[in-house]
């Protein structure tokens, strides 16, 4: 297969899977809608490993890498910021008139940020002992 | 890093496409590294010096004076 005909498989699949979610609204149903993503999923996944040309090396990797890491450091410090904007709205005038619902959801995602870090530092220490350190 | 890629090109008649599927990698690649914009791993630069039967450093310069 031809790197040209899987960008079109890539394509016949989002028109399928914006298909299935239209579908999913209508019967009010989301079980089609993740079904059909993870079929999606799995169908580009391997018909990827059937294109006789190079699509990925070493290059798209290292960009791959960077930019993956980059957006998770800007993701990170905008989503951190925004708790931190969200805590200080729901303390508000004080922490007598805390805004229970809104808080929470700054205080969760607080944790949530903090299970990424946990995550990351698993992962590096994983790599760290997979490359030799 | 500097490199001499274009030049063996042209010496073994080569367009970037056919030397990319040579070395296993995209044309984008290939062009990327003869305009000094990605340098290539180890493998990679062994690679391109065993296509053209040369040694490394006769295709690929350490650049000191921009280092």
């Amino acid at each position: 297969m031809k790197r040209n005909s899987f960008y079109l498989c890539v394509a016949a699949v989002a028109f399928f899977e914006v298909a299935i979610f239209w579908l999913s609204v209508e019967i009010s149903d989301p079980l089609p809608c993740v079904l059909a993503i993870v079929l999606g999923i799995l169908g580009i996944y391997l018909t990827k490993m059937y294109i006789h040309e190079v699509v990925e090396d070493e290059r798209t990797k290292k960009i791959t890498e960077i930019t993956a890491l980059r957006t998770l450091q800007f993701t990170w410090i905008g989503l951190f910021l925004f708790a931190l904007w969200i805590i200080i709205e729901a303390l508000g005038e004080g922490v007598r008139h805390f805004n229970r619902p809104l808080g929470i959801f700054g205080f969760r995602l607080l944790v949530l940020l903090c299970g990424i870090i946990v995550l990351y530092v698993i992962l590096s220490l994983y790599y760290n002992k997979k490359y030799g350190a | 890093m500097k490199n001499r890629i274009k030049v063996y090109r042209a010496m073994h008649d080569l367009s970037q496409e056919a030397l990319a599927n040579e070395v296993g990698v995209t044309r984008q690649t290939i062009l990327a590294i003869e305009n000094g914009k990605y340098d290539p791993s180890l493998i990679l630069a062994a690679r391109m010096a065993k296509f053209f039967n040369v040694r490394i450093d006769d295709i690929f310069l350490l650049d000191t004076i921009g280092e």
